[in-house]
């Protein structure tokens, strides 16, 4: 086949493409996301608070003043810097636990079944009763002091002070390892049986086998659980919420109760937009970062190239 | 995919607001023909808080009050209810900014400010005040929460919860105390008296979302600080420092107070004072009653007034004023954007009769805001006397549209103490910080104020 007679096909089927069929995915993506998106930025620009809320598009344009006032006259930046290195501990605690717990079960055994179920329990749990359970076992005098007193240990306050900034760590920790497991075991399934076979013609020990061969493997699954792990966390609201209540004590005032507080109790609601439009800028980096890495952004085009 | 919610949640009311906005004011006004009100074939829709305590009888005066009201004007009237304060405010922005939703909404007390700065809900003319049945028929107090001056009011008194406070009376009777203290101090003294092993002088739920800020507004307002004072927040009056002073004094000084308190909520207040474990229940309600009488406690208990002396004082100081509680209850509203202003009028002067407030009284334990009702009440019942007392002695807290934040920070100073207090005691330069935080809160809100 010649070159020019390859690039006229292209040209052809360049030109014949049914564009039009976007057309309800552009509709959907405009009404879902382009808008709310839009009005969001918008309102993060507008003096929109109880006052003003009823003819909201008259409220009094004010710039960048949201912003300003978000990052010098609120907790902001001392929420994003628990949000942000919270999701991360989470994220990073939870890794090897749901990575081991899918290669403990990926042979098979009897009870197998009922071990992988058992273990998606915490994950399918909603965050609320997952929240309320253990605020109950947390409380002073709960189920944790006694039980923890009864052993010699006194912990002090779990659900206020410093300690509580680890308290949610553990709960949330607990309540998502699973995720990990769930894309961990996923990409187990993909490794090739021959691929074992070879390795054990080839006498590989179990550390060599899982170091060299199994990993690389689940290096994908991995990077992609770890991302949405640490977006879902920096998002996270309902457990922190539940467990701590408004006003939440400062060391665990996240980012998503700190929105929330400013819109629905303070009734700010252009200071709570620039808020959310900030979260939304650092929730974007760590998805670019991957993005990048996998070149999802760039299409089939950019692989090849 | 999860989405930033909030993000989500503000823009997606945005979003309903502009898509509704051009569908309003199209329908035609319910017309008013003198005496009755024609409303057949028309329905309200009215927002309630849903009642917890009682939700069969609830649905059952729902259906009642449609019949009754369908019998006065052929119109019936269907009932919406809101679980939490947050479901509530969230129904509220949603029908403030598209400008459709609820007919009439019962608001808590304290929002109705929050309400009337949003300016959504009519604001009573002397006429509308007449459609409801005059505004003399309402206990005078019951009506000093309903707006900023009596020329803009816009909530209508439904139902009245004063708070009250719950005592032991075997405790106090082995401790030789024949009646609970009328001051701050005193009470704090006869807590400690009648603390002993695992019984504790007080119930108290520090960890509680709104309880704290009505015990530092009532001990301030006593001392003669209304916390808001026209423009300027007050929060950082030393009257106010002594009143957290001595509100955390209860488990740091006195030791009156069960340390797992530091995590309680107001229901588990209620629960250790139902069970026996302490003297004293402060800031609770008639609705209180309910679980008290299926209690240990049943029969054991009484309710008194709650000191109305501020602490560090042995009588009511100049500009104190003796306030029992806060106004606390239901103010009924209309909203400006509903077509049948005549007929939810009709129905609230139907709801407030002395008849129908004296029926809800019977199912449902709160008090009446009907001056009829409770003067009929009060005769027929000598142990309401300190919970009708204390509806008749509330005072409102400040009017403002900033009072949201204000009790948000004052609370926000009892949160964010409940570690050095957890460890024994709360320094004096700590709670000045956080003070000094609130206020600065306080007053930036009331900056934003209209």
């Amino acid at each position: 086949m010649s070159l020019q007679s390859a690039k006229r096909r292209r040209t052809l089927s360049t030109r014949n493409r049914p564009l039009w069929m976007l057309g309800p995915g552009l509709v959907l993506m405009a009404l879902v996301i382009i808008i709310p998106l839009g009005l969001a930025l918008y309102m993060s620009l507008l003096d929109l608070d109880q006052y003003t809320l009823r003819s909201w598009l008259q409220a009094p344009f004010i710039g960048l003043q949201n912003y300003v006032e978000a990052v010098t006259a609120s907790p902001l930046l001392r929420s994003i810097w628990i949000s942000v290195s919270y999701a991360v501990v989470v994220s990073l605690v939870t890794l090897p636990v749901g990575v081991a717990a899918a290669l403990a079960t990926q042979n098979r055994f009897k009870g197998r079944a009922l071990v992988r179920s058992v273990f998606l329990i915490p994950y399918i749990l909603p965050a609320f009763v997952v929240g309320t359970v253990w605020r109950t076992m947390m409380q002073q005098g709960g189920v944790i002091d006694s039980a923890l007193g009864s052993a010699g240990v006194h912990t002090g306050l779990w659900l206020n002070g410093p300690q509580s900034y680890w308290t949610l760590i553990i709960v949330q920790a607990w309540s998502s390892w699973p995720f990990f497991y769930l894309l961990v075991l996923a990409g187990l399934q993909s490794v090739d049986s021959e691929v074992h076979e070879a390795a054990a013609l080839d006498g590989a020990g179990w550390w060599i086998k899982l170091r060299y061969v199994i990993f690389p493997y689940l290096r994908g699954p991995i990077a992609l659980a770890l991302i949405i792990s640490l977006l879902h966390n920096i998002n996270s609201f309902t457990l922190p919420f539940v467990m701590f209540g408004v006003p939440a004590p400062q060391d665990v005032q996240v980012l998503s109760v700190l929105t929330y507080v400013t819109s629905f109790q303070s009734f700010r609601f252009g200071l709570s937009a620039a808020m959310a439009v900030a979260s939304l800028i650092i929730v974007a980096i760590p998805l670019f970062v991957y993005l990048r890495a996998v070149r999802l952004d760039t299409g089939e085009e950019g692989k090849r190239a | 995919m999860r989405v930033r919610p909030t993000l989500a949640a503000i823009a997606g009311i945005a979003v309903l607001g502009l898509a509704l906005q051009g569908c309003t004011g199209s329908s035609s006004n319910t017309s008013s023909t003198g005496g009755a009100v024609n409303g057949a074939g028309k329905t309200l829709d009215v927002l309630v808080a849903a009642n917890t305590l009682y939700p069969d009888a609830q649905k059952q005066w729902f259906s009642d009050v449609s019949a009754q009201f369908q019998k006065e004007t052929g119109a019936t009237v269907k009932f919406e209810t809101f679980a939490t304060t947050n479901d509530e405010l969230t129904k509220i922005q949603t029908a403030v900014v598209s400008g459709q939703g609820p007919d009439i909404y019962n608001l808590g007390t304290t929002f109705t400010p929050t309400a009337y700065s949003t300016g959504a809900f009519v604001t009573m003319t002397d006429d509308d005040w007449n459609k409801v049945g005059g505004r003399d028929r309402f206990v005078p107090a019951t009506l000093g929460i309903s707006g900023p001056d009596d020329n803009d009011q816009i909530g209508i008194p439904f139902a009245s919860r004063p708070f009250v406070m719950a005592y032991n009376k075997d405790l106090l009777a082995a401790a030789g105390i024949d009646k609970p203290a009328t001051t701050w101090d005193g009470l704090a003294q006869q807590a400690q008296k009648l603390t002993s092993g695992d019984t504790y002088g007080l119930a108290v739920a520090y960890a509680d979302s709104f309880d704290p800020w009505k015990f530092i507004w009532g001990m301030s307002i006593q001392a003669g600080n209304p916390i808001i004072d026209g423009k300027t927040a007050r929060i950082d009056d030393p009257v106010t420092e002594k009143a957290y002073q001595s509100y955390f004094g209860w488990l740091t000084t006195q030791h009156a107070v069960d340390p797992a308190s530091v995590s309680w909520k107001n229901a588990q207040a209620v629960a250790a004072f139902a069970a026996g474990k302490a003297a004293f229940l402060p800031m609770t309600s008639a609705t209180s009653k309910v679980t008290l009488d299926k209690s240990a406690v049943a029969g054991h208990y009484a309710y008194a007034l709650l000191p109305t002396i501020p602490p560090g004082q042995t009588s009511l100081p100049s500009g104190g004023k003796a306030a029992t509680s806060i106004i606390s209850g239901d103010n009924t509203v209309v909203a400006k954007y509903s077509q049948n202003q005549d007929l939810d009028f009709a129905l609230i002067k139907m709801l407030t009769s002395a008849d129908n407030q004296t029926d809800y009284y019977k199912r449902f334990g709160e008090l009446p805001t009907n001056q009829e009702a409770a003067t009929a009440l009060e005769t027929g019942n000598a142990d309401l006397a300190p919970i009708l007392d204390s509806s008749a002695q509330s005072v409102g807290t400040p009017f403002s549209g900033a009072w949201g934040d204000t009790q948000l920070a004052l609370v926000n100073v009892v949160v964010q103490s409940i570690p050095s207090l957890s460890s024994g005691s709360v320094s004096d330069s700590d709670l000045e910080t956080q003070l000094k935080a609130a206020q600065a809160t306080s007053q930036a809100s009331l900056d934003k104020a209209k």
